[in-house]
């Protein structure tokens, strides 16, 4: 999108260039000097379980406060107005009570376990635990499939930049950056960059709503929202709006995204020690909750801005309805391309870019552990060394950084991303939550049914929109979400009673 | 509709205030964590590197 032509130019200047190169570079020479910290696999992908409270807390923000997150819940903002703040409150509050309980988190720290599949061959064998680990990795790839673009469109946004070549090259490069130091460093380099990346992001989010504040006036966004969306933008509840089945589900995905889906639960088990993952939940939920609200505020004040250009107004609301998605996912930095001076502007952006490298590089940890632990190695009767699985996690985050890439570019998105990011999690988490949650608090969890949780998970793939539309049905995320979960739990429950374990149950510790 | 527009008003300006306060505390509490971080890791490859 070219919005040069329509009179609307940006503010970053060569200024703004410099403080995100010069920025970039060092948080990548820092990223590959710490790989002489690195020892072995326990230090590559839980950092030798040696994070302790205040640091775990700013890696578990800074990867959950990327820069997609930014992107998707800006969107959000966008298109549901205040009313999209009952997700960050569902977040903060689930992810509280995760905290105070140690639901699900506590219990896999006392394991000792590194990741989710492993969990699941403990508890329900190594079958369940390759099929596990397919399912995760398939489900979190394909989460992490639409980063790149969301990156790419915030570059566009924010620098005005119209050649769609020029964008795919600078894209590259910031992902062969991450690739570079995620690679060399593990989860040392990324809980060192992820507290960086904490600071600089934390600080200019909360500058940048305060500037939006002074420069929108509190009033004039309330008024605005009202005119434009009615009460459908402030009561989540209301039916032209979010509705009921949807606040449900997002209670739902707040306990996902916080004790059940693997970036986060890897900072559990990489915590010290279980008092230390108490704290780190109870805390973080201000981070969960702030990861949704700021942004959302930002789409918010988006809206805002562009309702009150006509240029703008022609582009984001044609007819007075949000655009398509991939062009309210431009809102937010282009609103902030407008706002913010030049210098800050710069920082900002760094602050993102630096956002989107800290996402990436959590998640190809990730993947790349869950392939090389789950799905690998249970194939090796006498295991594999530690070298070995180094090196199979660098190829496969190798592997992975090129799907990324290819799908960025052709996938076409068709719905909100954040309905996107949440179902395509689902895939997993759907079955994931079942297997957790009565495999750690219901003894008479057996081993089929694991197997039917999972698979029944595997069907929340119909909530795709592209998938919808080659099998020719048309369902919300909600709708498709809450279905599979329900008929998930069913099944593992069911299974369980139809056909129980024998074997004996595992085994906890400190 | 007046409800929801005054429920969320207090909310956003009670959590950014609470997340200033947390920011804050973090980066000086995560410097200190790192600090002890590199300590430790710095041992286990002095021993790593000692085993024969």
């Amino acid at each position: 999108m070219d919005l040069s032509a329509i009179g609307i130019q940006t503010n970053f200047s060569v200024l703004d260039w410099c403080i995100v190169i010069g920025y970039l570079l060092v948080i990548v020479a820092v990223g590959v000097y710490i790989k002489r910290y690195v020892s072995n696999v326990t230090d590559f992908i839980v950092a030798g379980r040696g994070l302790k409270t205040f640091l775990a807390i700013a890696t578990m923000i800074g990867t959950e406060l990327g820069l997609v997150t930014v992107m998707y819940s800006a969107q959000k903002g966008f298109t549901g107005g205040f009313a999209a703040f009952h997700i960050a409150l569902a977040a903060a509050i689930v992810t509280l009570v995760v905290g105070l309980t140690g639901f699900i988190v506590v219990p896999l720290r006392q394991m000792g376990v590194m990741t989710i599949p492993e969990f699941y061959e403990r508890r329900f064998g190594r079958g369940v635990r390759i099929l596990g680990g397919i399912i995760l990795t398939f489900s979190g790839i394909l989460n992490m499939g639409m980063f790149l673009k969301a990156g790419s469109i915030f570059v566009m946004g924010i620098t005005g930049m119209a050649s769609e070549f020029e964008l795919k090259i600078i894209m590259t490069v910031l992902l062969g950056m991450v690739l570079l130091y995620t690679c060399l460093g593990g989860m040392v380099a990324v809980v060192i960059l992820d507290y960086i990346q904490f600071v600089v992001l934390s600080f200019s989010l909360l500058l940048t709503c305060i500037l939006s504040i002074r420069y929108l006036g509190w009033h004039n966004i309330i008024d605005t929202v009202r005119q434009v969306q009615g009460e459908a933008g402030f009561n989540p509840f209301h039916s032209e709006g979010f509705g009921t089945s949807y606040v449900v589900w997002m209670f739902f995905l707040g306990l996902v995204s916080c004790a059940v889906w693997q970036t986060a639960v890897i900072r559990a088990c990489s915590a010290e020690s279980t008092s230390v993952v108490k704290k780190l939940y109870t805390w973080s939920s201000i981070g969960f909750l702030i990861r949704f609200l700021l942004p959302y505020f930002l789409g918010i004040s988006a809206l805002v801005y562009i309702t009150q250009n006509e240029s703008l107004k022609n582009v984001f609301l044609p007819d007075g309805a949000p655009a398509d998605a991939q062009t309210t996912l431009m809102a937010m930095p282009v609103f902030l391309s407008q706002i913010l001076p030049i210098g800050l502007i710069g920082f900002v952006a760094a602050g993102m870019l630096a956002a989107f490298m800290s996402t990436h590089d959590s998640y190809l940890l990730c993947w790349s552990s869950v392939l090389t632990q789950d799905v690998v190695a249970p194939w090796f009767k006498k295991g594999l060394s530690s070298k070995t699985r180094l090196l199979l996690a660098r190829i496969f985050i190798l592997c992975i950084g090129i799907f990324v890439l290819v799908w960025g570019l052709w996938y076409p998105l068709g719905q909100d991303l954040w309905d996107y990011m949440a179902i395509s999690g689902a895939i997993y988490f759907t079955g994931a939550i079942a297997l957790l949650t009565f495999g750690l608090y219901w003894k008479r969890a057996s081993r089929v049914g694991a197997y039917l949780a999972l698979f029944c998970g595997f069907c929340s793939i119909l909530g795709l929109k592209p998938v919808q539309a080659l099998v020719g049905i048309d369902f919300s995320s909600a709708t498709v979400g809450l279905t599979v979960i329900t008929m998930a739990v069913l099944l593992m429950v069911v299974g369980s009673l139809v056909f129980p374990d024998r074997g004996p149950s595992f085994e906890r510790k400190e | 509709m007046n409800f929801w527009i005054n429920f969320w008003t207090i909310f956003f300006f009670a959590s950014l205030a609470v997340f200033a306060g947390l920011a804050v505390v973090v980066t000086i509490g995560g410097f200190f964590n790192i600090r002890s971080l590199f300590k430790k890791l710095t041992n286990q490859v002095d021993q790593h590197d000692d085993q024969p």
